[in-house]
């Protein structure tokens, strides 16, 4: 059975698309599916990065594009899991040297291989979003409580109905509990309400996202971690799991303990 | 240059009656004074098919500044290119400083080319009209569902949303000052109405969910609840 293809994307910059890439692959990949993610930010790459592996790379996505190397070469693979790759960006060339159609037969062929292939959009809606959208069947948009990047989404939903991509997931990233409960961010819930589309899942505001990132190995490896959990649960949901989102904020560690005893 | 024996140059394989260049954008298609359509057209058309890759989907502008060709000219190099490698003229400079842009912004819905009367049919639209789109009706103009911040709606007659209003309506566009705004919740960017300009009151929270109508009263304009 083919896989499915799955682009990352936000309008906006800076709201964590490329962590969140990071973490949901990793979390799929720890249930044991075979995942490959794709930097599509051609000339500012940093998905390597946050996985920890840019001192690897030899060949990127441009190299496999042009034909100067198999698609295989080009992947690599993570430090921890075996069944999880990353395809890198170009880091010397600019976003005109792909073009949508060849990123779409990339993607084919990827997902006969893989069972989960993400795509990492650049910020903006210009040629980069439009190959990192061309080749997937589903999109999930990542939006803080921010107006800015509110506004930001809604354009790039409006976009990806456009281009017929009906299948977009919302994930709200950064919600800090206590400001919404003061009443000074915005909440779940009217972004919901204003964006209208389907919540994935709430990822907590948290220092261990700087960490983690800095340090190059994803949140979710982490079992403390409530944004780690929050990914892990947005995982499982994504794999056709019920595993309920929860009003503000996800289970935490010790939730999903209290659940384990309780059964509750 | 010389210009005075084009014509034995043309006779030449080195005469080129057209001069691709490329730039950041795209390609300019700048047409030698000299030629003829029939000249252009042809290379163009062989360069085409030689390098149909390199020119597949990109963006074309067609610069007459120097060659000018007729309506009929320009559409059929605009087939020509569509047809061959599905590349799109997007603008034709006609003079310095002078250009005309043929790609339509995104998600522009426009209505049939209606009449000149109010009274055609209205512009339905059934879906949320999202950031940056922009709906034009020549008529009457109804929303079966929100309009959202950086979205306008913009209507020679009224405009009616089944939804929240909170980007921007604009009613009787054409001049129309007895058009109305009507929307189940008012939280607009801005409305207009004709040629005035209303924004709501900074930091006035909208009571939810009412049904409210803008429309002129004296010099200004003024929403009303129903």
């Amino acid at each position: 059975m083919a896989g499915r293809t799955i682009v990352v994307t936000s309008g906006k910059g800076g709201v964590g698309k490329t962590t969140t890439v990071a973490n949901i692959g990793t979390a799929l990949a720890k249930k044991k599916h075979s995942v490959v993610l794709i930097d599509g930010d051609i000339g500012l790459r940093n998905l390597d990065v946050v996985m920890g592996l840019e001192n690897r790379i030899v060949y990127n996505l441009v190299d496999i594009i042009e034909g100067r190397c198999r698609k295989e070469q080009a992947m690599i693979r993570d430090r921890k899991l075996g069944n999880l790759c990353i395809i890198p960006a170009a880091q010397t060339r600019d976003k005109d040297s792909v073009q949508p159609e060849q990123m779409k037969r990339l993607c084919e062929e990827l997902a006969e291989e893989f069972d989960y292939v993400f795509i990492d959009c650049p910020a903006g809606i210009e040629q980069g979003f439009k190959n990192a959208v061309a080749g997937a069947q589903l999109a999930i948009v990542v939006t803080t409580p921010e107006v800015s990047a509110i506004r930001d989404a809604d354009r790039v939903i409006g976009l990806l109905e456009a281009s017929m991509l009906r299948d977009v997931h919302l994930i709200v990233n950064r919600l800090n509990d206590r400001m919404v409960k003061k009443g000074d961010m915005m909440s779940t819930e009217d972004i919901v309400a204003l964006l209208a589309i389907p919540l994935l899942g709430i990822v907590p505001e948290s220092e261990d996202v700087v960490v983690s990132t800095n340090r190059g190995v994803p949140l979710v490896h982490d079992r403390s971690s409530r944004a780690g959990a929050a990914f892990q649960g947005i995982a499982a949901r994504l794999n056709g799991e019920d595993v309920p989102v929860h009003n503000g904020r996800e289970l935490g560690f010790r939730d999903f303990f209290r659940k384990l005893f309780t059964g509750q | 240059m010389q210009k005075s024996d084009h014509i034995t140059r043309m006779e030449n394989q080195e005469f080129i009656p057209l001069q691709i260049k490329a730039n950041r954008e795209g390609f300019v298609l700048l047409p030698e004074e000299a030629a003829s359509f029939q000249a252009v057209f042809a290379y163009l058309k062989n360069r085409l098919e030689h390098s149909r890759d390199f020119f597949r989907h990109t963006k074309m502008v067609l610069d007459l500044r120097f060659r000018v060709f007729s309506i009929e000219e320009i559409q059929s190099i605009d087939s020509l290119l569509k047809e061959s490698c599905g590349a799109g003229l997007v603008e034709i400079k006609l003079k310095e400083g002078f250009s005309l842009f043929t790609e339509r912004r995104e998600r522009i819905i426009v209505p049939p080319p209606a009449s000149k009367d109010v009274e055609g049919v209205p512009l339905i639209v059934r879906q949320t009209c999202r950031s940056g789109a922009r709906i034009v009706s020549q008529s009457d103009c109804l929303v079966l569902g929100d309009v959202n911040p950086g979205a306008e709606v913009i209507a020679y007659g009224d405009v009616v949303v089944f939804g929240s209003l909170r980007g921007l309506a604009h009613a009787g566009a054409a001049g129309n000052r007895h058009a109305k705004i009507w929307a189940l919740s008012m939280e607009p960017n801005q409305l207009r109405i004709a040629d005035m300009v209303a924004v709501p009151p900074r930091g006035s929270k909208p009571v939810p969910k009412r049904y409210e109508v803008a429309l002129v009263r004296g010099e200004s304009i003024e929403v009303v609840t129903v």
